[in-house]
């Protein structure tokens, strides 16, 4: 595996669910990291300890002296962001909830005096999608529109996260201002990569606008949608009718740039498949890699902001979450 | 009284289509070239 930086140090895991677990395995076979500390809930962060050997032991978050992934239920990950903070820790958040992603970018004063980043949304939707938005903003001179969409989940919070998304009010941003409409609406039908292919989107509560926005502010359009099928979009207004998933099958992210290169207008279109947890783990654990390696500067954002796209899709690829692009007419 | 039940009846059929069409129907067609590759080679730098 790759070094990112020559620092070392303690990261803690806080919630050891889907993506959590997948993290702490990733930061356990790096090279930055000397020890991984694992909370939670219940027997998972034991069981996990066992799994991952002697680089792995239970602790509480604040001992770690590097940075603290916050994985677990989105509830409860403003408060430890905080302290973590406030402790002199860089903090990598795994929430997908919108009020989540606002509540640690307003972290972001206390974290500049502290000297440490604060990485909101990393993981697969938003995270990757943030990374492949900032990598085909490289490709053109101006970008105009962003067009951000998802397929799938990750563990049972995630598919929570999810069926709640489409339930309430949206926010994207439409020619200098918020526009809330209502989720489940605005039917688009959004080609994933191969073997996911088409499938219709809706508008959902998700931060990928927040975050995208904070990272191009110049853009005039930016959107998320997130597939559902009849069923979710009927009981999305109704609490979950069956208990989720341990874990959703494969997923699927897409982001569409729009823009000007050589002053014509062009689309740029860039995908991944993978299963949500394995590839949200993933850019979590490589994200808490580089900021350990002290490579954002202090503040509180998204990947989109601040990351290196070509050196983490490269690193993102070596641990088998490839970035595809598709060519032809959309 | 009659034109409170055609107004009814008239709301229930419109709710009714409304309804249909929002589950059924599809955002748009598929593209009909092209297709995804890996990010590879100028395209990662």
């Amino acid at each position: 595996m790759t070094v990112v930086g020559q620092r070392t140090a303690t990261v803690a895991v806080a919630g050891v669910g889907a993506t959590g677990a997948r993290a702490a395995r990733q930061l356990v076979g790096c090279a930055e990291v000397d020890e991984v500390l694992l909370s939670g809930h219940g027997e998972r962060p034991a069981a996990m300890r066992r799994s991952l050997g002697d680089r792995a032991s239970l602790a509480d978050p604040l001992d770690a002296t590097g940075a603290v992934v916050l994985a677990g239920a989105t509830s409860s990950q403003l408060e430890l962001a905080r302290k973590a903070v406030q402790a002199g820790l860089h903090v990598v958040s795994t929430s997908d909830a919108v009020d989540d992603v606002v509540a640690l970018l307003d972290l972001h004063d206390l974290a500049v005096a502290r000297g440490v980043s604060v990485v909101a949304g990393a993981a697969f939707a938003p995270g990757l999608t943030c990374v492949l938005a900032r990598h085909l903003r490289g490709w053109l001179d101006t970008v105009e529109e962003i067009h951000v969409a998802r397929f799938g989940t990750g563990g049972p919070a995630c598919a929570r996260q999810h069926h709640d998304a489409l339930s309430t009010r949206t926010a994207d941003w439409r020619d200098g201002e918020w526009s809330r409409r209502q989720a489940g609406s605005g039917r688009e039908l959004c080609v994933f990569p191969d073997p996911v292919g088409s499938i219709d989107c809706y508008r959902a509560a998700l931060p990928d606008p927040v975050l995208l926005h904070r990272a191009f502010p110049e853009a005039e359009r930016i959107t998320a949608r997130q597939a559902a099928n009849r069923r979710q979009r009927l009981t999305a207004w109704l609490p979950m009718l069956r208990r989720p998933h341990p874990e959703g099958r494969i997923g699927a992210v897409r982001v569409e740039v729009r823009g000007r290169r050589d002053g014509v207008c062009v689309t740029e279109v860039a995908g991944v498949i993978d299963r949500p947890a394995v590839a949200a783990g993933a850019v979590a654990g490589l994200t808490v890699r580089h900021a350990v390696a002290d490579a954002f500067v202090p503040g509180a954002y998204g990947l989109a902001s601040v990351v290196d796209s070509t050196a983490f899709l490269h690193e993102l690829a070596a641990v088998g979450v490839r970035a595809a692009v598709f060519v032809g007419s959309t | 009284m009659t034109l409170l039940r055609r107004a009814i009846a008239a709301l229930g059929v419109a709710a009714v289509i409304a309804g249909a069409l929002r589950v059924r129907g599809t955002g748009g067609t598929p593209p009909q070239s092209g297709g995804w590759r890996e990010l590879q080679g100028p395209e990662l730098k």
